[in-house]
């Protein structure tokens, strides 16, 4: 029934910020993602730049360790999660068959609050010195002890906020998908994107409390002269890092997960068949998310756990393989018999398999606990770690956007300049990261400054410098190809790759606010192929056209998302010495962190109190949609 | 879910649902609170026993109140459980970390 | 689809569940408690690894914890869980005013056992058993104390509900909140039920 509440429509700037809209909540996260990702790439390219030959001076051994710490945290928090959301916001309402996620306004905090923690991480650099104790902050390297400055501060405060956006971002997508499917779209129908970014969920669900738990005591020591981990009151450095990986170990499967959605679909459409072993597919995917959490001590074998330990965390990552390896033989008897198509995408997620591969390989070396201790710490993990990163987790997403920009923005990115982008990135990445296995195995050790001449580094690192630059006009080159694309008309159709098998391309492109005029009827797995097969154009919907309810927009969440920004600083600066003037009263009685708390608490209050109704969309505004007759 | 089930056969479900159960659940979870508290006032048994026995009421007692009281045990938490037990099962992983890996 | 269709005054007889809203509440609600068992789970796990680090000279758990305090605020808790069970059982049977007043008894319980919460702290602090002092003091309050915060958070938040029944009445729009809420309370005494005998009995014991 209909309602008559007045419908507050903003526009311009105050539409992104007060937007509930799930597709545009993607496009926020990609534009955050892909900010932050650049950053990363430049720090990166920094690093690269001062190893590429001995003995170089180009920035100081200190701004290294925060070029280091900041390329990690960067990376895996602030440009790989978001992306990650980026294209699960985008996509998976509309592979499910949903108007709407569940909660459209938590979805929108999930943002604001991630990009608050992140703007907040990198104020750092302008604050007195970024992070150095590495993306891990183990301590005792990061405890007041050794480390004096805001840096590390900055890394537990913006991380935290951070975390709290990603963990009710995780909460909403799980709900999304066991309660908003569209009939008929049952569990074992659900597209292989949908169902890895379920798990992910799970795992961010599971995972970012204990970071939560370790940030926050870590935070106790450096801010209220806590002794979790500090030795010299009892506590316990080696916690940290159980802790830390408790968390991290599960982080790399949330990243690496829905990168294997992407390659799943993009395989199975460019080639024009059915995804091959489905339900191993989905098999696979749980039991890596269950043993994601049964590994973590792979990363500590050598701080001395004990022979046991050693040898159950090695067979549980080994075990790992055995899922792993279902997918790349699923993806390859994807691609038998196939008539595949080259796209861009398409080239981004066959390169994956090999490079996937190779980066499992160095796992499973690196999970033998033995031979651990001579992989320890050196470039050989770095190589390991960014060929499933990058090679994983990246490749996974350029192909994720190639394949799905037209459902995003409506316009084709353009194939030329995509091939270009994908050949200079994809040789670059090899080139920059193939070589450091034999600069580990060589005994170059990671996070190192610089080396000295004559050890047999040199060349090595020059090779991984040029494929690092490599990488980088790559990514201009899809940075050039967004501008271009940008520029042309919106004129991509439902279905531009006329292969589509899911329901996202079944509405036009991009989707209307609504998503789906009618609810689709879903009657098998590849609910749009089975229609096509069948020699329909369309789905059968579910419902007659009737209103569609619709969430307010809200400019709480973005104001929740500032009041944690300003009560973080509180907190950090509380215990400085100021004098005795007003900021030295404010600061050190932790006032300003009251008032950042007390405006995020009061717009929890606001929204407790006043009731969203939301608005419908009627009937007779939905003209021009080519809408079916029910 | 699991929706076959018919409206009158959801009433009648709930219609056993009364303050005794809720009571009698409350008298559990006293009664194994002091079983707990008394065998540490009690001291002077086996350090190992105590444990054992004190993890145990605390175990009878969470199932007592997220059976009854959280409604765990009706129909359609399907997803409730299996989201407590895996955080549940996690949580295990962990403390066997925090007793057996954290300091040798 | 949408809610607040129930115009009629009559509720449905679970209407925290009438409503897909509602439905997505209550499971999202659940879904977080999973995620905060995790919470929990570590801050048990940093407790138990640090418990025995006390220090030259500091009090020790033996010495420090009083078990009668510890059991009248269990004994509090427990009751309060049972009080906010009626509340919750006069929402299915669509009674408001008695759901108002368990709620409020509820309330009344979660001050109470915070007053007892701070009257400890403040008597420990007092014997030389500060945030500071070692690392077992550092993880005792921290877990406590993040247990403390819930509670604190539960009291603040079921008395902005009770304000919110008074003026907009029972219907599928609030119900789900305070069932949800009701779900909170229990997972506080849950966690409390681990907290009195890990950190307290298992500390009396050695």
């Amino acid at each position: 029934m209909a309602h008559g509440h007045a419908v507050k429509r903003y526009s311009g700037l105050m539409d992104w910020l007060t937007t509930v809209d799930h597709k545009k909540i993607g496009i926020l996260y990609l534009l955050a993602g892909g900010f932050f990702f650049l950053v990363g790439g430049l720090e990166a390219l920094l690093i690269r730049i001062q190893l590429w030959k001995p003995l170089n001076d180009f920035v100081a051994a200190h701004t290294f360790n925060e070029l280091l710490t900041m390329h990690g945290t960067t990376m895996i928090f602030l440009a790989a999660m978001p992306m990650i959301f980026a294209l699960m916001n985008a996509i998976v309402p509309l592979q499910i068959g949903a108007r709407d996620v569940a909660f459209p306004f938590v979805n929108a905090i999930g943002f604001w609050t991630f990009f608050a923690g992140g703007v907040l991480l990198n104020v750092s650099w302008f604050a007195g010195g970024a992070p150095d104790a590495g993306w891990t902050a183990y301590a005792p390297l990061s405890t007041p002890t050794y480390s004096t400055t805001h840096g590390l501060d900055y890394y537990v405060i913006g991380l935290q906020i951070a975390g709290i956006g990603t963990l009710v971002g995780g909460i909403n997508f799980l709900v999304t998908i066991i309660n908003m499917r569209a009939p008929g779209m049952s569990f074992m129908r659900m597209p292989m994107f949908t169902w890895t970014s379920f798990i992910t969920s799970a795992l961010i669900l599971f995972a970012f409390p204990a970071l939560a738990v370790g940030l926050a005591a870590m935070m106790f020591d450096r801010l209220f002269s806590g002794n979790f981990f500090e030795p010299t009151n009892g506590g316990n450095a080696v916690l940290w890092e159980h802790i830390f990986w408790i968390f991290g170990h599960p982080e790399v499967y949330i990243l690496i997960l829905p990168a294997f959605g992407v390659i799943s679909e993009v395989i199975s459409t460019f080639s024009r068949k059915r995804l091959f072993g489905y339900s191993s597919m989905v098999f696979a995917t749980v039991l890596i998310g269950f043993l994601g959490f049964m590994v973590w001590a792979h990363h500590m074998f050598t701080t001395g756990l004990g022979p046991v330990a050693n040898a159950l965390f090695s067979i549980a990552t080994m075990l790992i393989a055995v899922p792993t390896g279902i997918k790349i033989f699923n993806w390859l008897f994807t691609m038998w018999g196939g008539s595949i198509r080259f796209t861009t995408a398409n080239l981004f997620a066959i390169g994956f398999v090999p490079t996937f591969v190779m980066g499992g390989v160095t796992g499973v070396m690196l999970a033998a606990a033995p031979a651990d201790f001579q992989y320890h710490d050196s470039y050989f993990v770095v190589a390991h770690f960014h060929y499933v990163i990058v090679g994983g987790l990246i490749l996974g997403v350029f192909a994720g956007l190639f394949y799905w920009w037209p459902k995003m923005f409506g316009r084709m990115l353009d194939e030329t300049l995509g091939k270009f982008c994908f050949w200079t990135f994809y040789i670059g990445f090899h080139l920059t990261f193939f070589v450091q296995h034999f600069l580990g195995l060589m005994g170059m050790p990671r996070r190192v400054w610089t080396y000295l001449d004559g050890l047999g580094f040199n060349n090595l690192n020059l090779i991984s410098t040029i494929g690092a630059i490599l990488m980088g006009i790559g990514t201009i080159a899809f940075l050039l190809n967004v501008v271009i694309t940008a520029l042309k008309p919106k004129n991509a159709s439902n279905d531009p790759w006329e292969d589509g098998r899911t329901l996202e391309w079944t509405i036009s492109s991009p989707a209307p606010e609504y998503n789906f005029l009618q609810t689709p009827l879903v009657r098998g797995y590849d609910a749009f192929w089975k229609e096509k097969m069948e020699g329909k154009k369309a789905m059968v919907p579910a419902e007659p056209i009737g209103p569609i309810h619709m969430p307010s927009p809200s400019i709480l969440p973005f104001v929740m998302s500032v009041g944690l920004f300003i009560a973080g600083l509180g907190f950090m600066y509380a215990k400085g010495d100021y004098g005795t003037g007003i900021w030295a009263s404010i600061l050190n009685n932790h006032i300003l962190a009251i008032f950042g708390l007390a405006i995020t608490l009061g717009c929890m209050f606001l929204r407790s109190v006043y009731d969203d109704h939301g608005f419908h969309i009627e009937p007779d505004e939905l003209h021009g949609d080519k809408g079916v007759k029910a | 879910m699991a929706n076959q089930h018919s409206a009158a056969e959801e009433k009648k479900h709930h219609k056993h649902e009364g303050p005794k159960k809720h009571i009698i659940a409350f008298i559990f979870s006293i009664l194994l609170t002091v079983i707990a508290f008394a065998m540490v006032a009690a001291g002077e048994i086996n350090t190992t026993f105590i444990y054992f026995m004190l993890v145990l009421m605390a175990i009878l007692q969470v199932f007592v109140q997220m059976g009854f009281w959280m409604h765990m045990k009706d129909r359609g938490h399907v997803f409730p459980i299996v989201g407590i037990l895996s955080g549940v099962v996690i949580v295990f992983t962990i403390v066997i970390m925090a007793e057996y890996w954290a300091w040798w | 689809m949408s809610g607040h269709t129930h115009v009629d005054g009559h509720l449905p007889h679970e209407p925290e569940k009438a409503t897909l809203e509602g439905r997505n509440k209550v499971l999202g609600f659940w879904l977080f408690l999973g995620g905060e068992t995790v919470l929990f789970g570590t801050l048990f796990s940093a407790f138990l690894a640090l418990r025995h680090q006390v220090g030259d000279g500091n009090p020790t758990p033996m010495e420090l914890f009083d078990l009668k305090i510890v059991a009248l605020a269990t004994f509090i808790l427990l009751t309060s869980s049972l009080t906010s069970v009626f509340a919750i059982q006069s929402m299915h049977t669509n009674k408001v005013k008695p759901m108002i007043w368990w709620l409020i008894i509820t309330v009344l319980f979660g001050l109470a056992f915070l007053g007892l919460e701070i009257y400890e702290f403040y008597h420990y602090v007092h014997e030389g058993h500060k945030f500071s002092t070692s690392a077992f003091s550092t993880s005792f309050y921290t877990l406590v104390g993040f247990h403390g915060a819930h509670v604190f958070f539960g009291v603040l938040w079921i008395s902005i509900l009770i304000a919110q029944i008074f003026k907009k009445g029972l219907n599928v729009v609030t119900a789900p909140k305070v069932y949800v809420a009701g779900m909170y309370w229990h997972f506080i005494d849950v966690v409390w039920v681990f907290i009195f005998t890990v950190v307290y009995l298992m500390g009396k014991v050695g």
